[in-house]
């Protein structure tokens, strides 16, 4: 083989390999896609609802915003490699609900002044977080203690916290405004009147109230924000380069001098706080905090981010991936209310959805490599 | 092939470097220089010292004996990071890439190049008190509200310490890696050594064998190395891919960088070394200008001539099969 050829079939192969790459990127969408139409079809014939449509999609919307922040946690956790999955962060959404919740309904039973209840209702359950996030980041950086048990032995002790505090009930008694916050819209749009902000327009009598428009609930506006930096921080700053780095090759990271150790702490520190948000988030939502208020998200939010194709070896994954992931299983929740099917066929969907991502992903690597 | 100008001056000096690991000794009185230019082979049997002596150069072992000179001057390395300060770059077999990243990445592996508005420590600072005012204003409130002034003492240092622990979590969310300088570096740090890699987006994973070795003798030329040492570059490459490795050893050593080159490989030894160093038994045994020996002469002198005599091996039998002598 000559140098021309050599370097011709190298080309022709890394083209291969991208295009690949780029149908192993794709494929959740067109799979979305086709979901959506699934479901618009046996809506439509079986029980003649109207599957897409602007409410759906907004309930979707919301529908994902709690897989998503967990998601995205554990996308930052997986992509850090060497083993690391954190089997806390749904506790840990559990105790920053409890904990926001706790100061919510002992200050609004003080009659404080409304902002400051949520203010420090939420910042109180976030912060709380850094702990328990902390805790897992310096067990794994430091004393090397392998992710799956600390954050499993974590996980345990803030779900046992979160009962004692709650006295295992949900903790209720909340101020209203707090639901306006967790259920409300950014904007409302009400034809021939305009739109108005954060509120139904005051004018509006009970009779108005179907025409009102909901635009960008609030939580799903929430999820945006926090969704883009963590995009930003993964994909645009070194400390997200040191994340990749580490979970590609940590040995190489230490030798290169990455502070191997302070960025483990600070990724698993910032995946708690993604917790907490969700936390809090939850508590708006349902007026009340529970200590198991994330139970059944860990494992939609681990499937989420294995559709979305981060590798479970780590030093690969995009935050994209986890949104189009989380949008998958959000969709295949609502769209099993909308039929009017039992909820319980959402973890055979999802687990079969799960199965196929895996089997789509490690064959377009298979190719890719070869 | 072989036409450095070899200064006098030695850039590298190791004198009677001793290293034992409890009874055992593993290294003992080695002496040996490196000048600008050169290529050194370091050639011995298995357990005959090489690694050990290479890790006291390099700064991951320290020497129980003797004294290493660096550029005229006595130098001393707590750790290897010591050594590459200095420019003592060493490449070993697993050539410390991260292979889901793309090739100037890696060039840039832990020192990435960023696009500078504001200094990773002044956005610390920045953020810090942009989270620890407010809260602690908030919290110090709520404290004077419920318990009075210690709740107000309490919700104050509560307030400011949150804010500096957010700081420490999001205060490098300014700093952005400069991928474009990064890349366009690394297109010229490759060039200045004449290799060829089809696109430097890619992952390494989908490099070769030989480019990867490329990538990172790069990088430690890119990170300013005065003298680099190779641990068995050309293991586990291809016959092709052998040649361009060792033809990048010998222009490193044209643009006066010196490399010292562990083998097995005698073909390889005498394609690219001025001078082979042998080791025996922590021992160095000879020192021979490559050009005025022959493998025959080395391979005695690594396996100890009376064993080979002893033995019966023929030495050229050793050479024949692929140059592999001490398995």
């Amino acid at each position: 083989m000559t140098e021309m050829e050599l370097s011709t079939t190298k080309a022709a192969k890394k083209t291969r390999a991208e295009r690949l790459s780029t149908i192993r990127q794709i494929w959740p969408w067109f799979f979305l896609v086709l979901m959506v139409i699934v479901f618009a079809i046996i809506s439509k014939t079986k029980n003649n609802v109207t599957f897409i449509s602007y409410r759906s999609v907004q309930g979707i919307l919301v529908y994902a915003t709690q897989i998503l922040l967990i998601g995205l946690a554990e996308t930052i956790i997986i992509i850090s490699g060497n083993g690391g999955v954190d089997l806390s962060v749904h506790y840990t959404l559990g105790i920053a609900a409890v904990i926001s919740a706790f100061i919510m309904r002992a200050m609004y039973a003080a009659n404080l002044p409304p902002a400051l209840t949520i203010a420090a209702g939420f910042s109180g359950g976030i912060l709380f977080t850094i702990i328990p996030g902390w805790v897992n980041g310096t067990l794994v950086a430091k004393v090397k203690v392998p992710p799956f048990i600390s954050t499993l032995g974590m996980g345990y002790v803030m779900y046992g916290v979160a009962l004692l505090i709650s006295r295992g009930q949900a903790i209720s008694d909340q101020p209203n405004y707090l639901g306006q916050i967790g259920n409300g819209n950014l904007l409302y749009y009400w034809p021939k009147h305009g739109f108005s902000w954060l509120k139904i327009p005051a004018a509006a009598t009970q009779a108005d109230l179907q025409h009102i428009i909901p635009l960008v609930p609030n939580v799903v506006a929430i999820t945006l924000v926090v969704t883009i930096l963590i995009w930003f921080i993964l994909a645009k700053t070194q400390f997200g380069q040191h994340i990749y780095a580490i979970g590609g090759n940590i040995q190489a990271s230490i030798r290169s001098g990455i502070p191997v150790a302070s960025t483990l702490t600070r990724a698993y520190t910032l995946a708690a706080v993604l917790a907490g948000i969700a936390g809090v988030i939850w508590t708006s939502r349902f007026t009340s905090g529970a200590s198991n208020a994330g139970e059944p998200t860990l494992l939609f939010a681990i499937a989420a981010v294995v559709i979305g194709g981060t590798s479970m070896f780590g030093g690969e994954g995009r935050v994209i991936g986890t949104v189009i992931g989380a949008l998958i299983i959000a969709t295949i929740q609502y769209g099993l209310v909308v039929l009017g099917q039992q909820p319980y066929w959402q973890y055979v969907t999802v687990g079969v959805v799960v199965i196929i991502a895996v089997i789509v992903d490690q064959l377009g690597r298979k190719m890719e490599h070869s | 092939m072989k036409k450095s100008q070899v200064s006098m001056e030695p850039l590298l000096r190791a004198v009677n470097l001793t290293k034992r690991f409890g009874g055992l000794v593993a290294v003992e009185n080695v002496s040996f220089d490196v000048r600008p230019g050169e290529v050194i082979g370091l050639v011995g049997d298995n357990g005959a010292g090489k690694s050990t002596f290479i890790k006291m150069i390099s700064g991951v072992y320290q020497p129980d004996d003797g004294e290493i000179y660096f550029d005229g001057k006595k130098v001393s390395f707590i750790d290897p990071r010591d050594a590459r300060d200095l420019g003592i770059e060493t490449i070993y077999q697993d050539l410390a890439l991260a292979e889901n990243l793309d090739v100037g990445s890696n060039i840039f592996l832990g020192r990435e190049m960023k696009k500078r508005f504001i200094s990773e420590k002044l956005s610390r600072i920045i953020i810090s008190s942009a989270f620890a005012l407010p809260l602690a204003a908030l919290l110090a409130w709520l404290g004077l509200q419920f318990y009075k002034i210690p709740g107000l003492v309490l919700g104050l240092l509560f307030g400011l310490a949150s804010g500096f622990v957010l700081g420490w979590l999001f205060g490098s969310v300014t700093q952005i890696v400069d991928r474009k300088t990064m890349m366009g570096e690394s297109t010229k740090a490759l060039k200045r050594l004449d290799i060829e890699i089809p696109s430097l987006t890619q992952q390494v994973r989908n490099l070769s064998g030989g480019q990867r070795q490329s990538v990172a003798i790069a990088r430690s030329i890119y990170w300013n190395a005065k003298v680099m040492i190779m641990d068995e570059p050309t293991a586990a490459l291809g016959v092709s891919e052998q040649r361009k490795v060792l033809s990048l050893v010998r222009t490193l050593a044209d643009h006066g960088v010196p490399v010292i080159i562990i083998s097995h490989n005698m073909q390889d030894v005498f394609a690219v070394a001025d001078r082979i160093v042998i080791l025996r038994r922590g021992r160095k045994v000879g020192e021979e200008v490559s050009a005025e020996t022959t493998p025959d002469k080395i391979v005695s002198l690594m396996v100890g001539a009376e064993t080979v005599h002893k033995m019966g091996v023929i030495p050229q039998a050793l050479e024949s099969n692929g140059g592999v002598a001490g398995a």
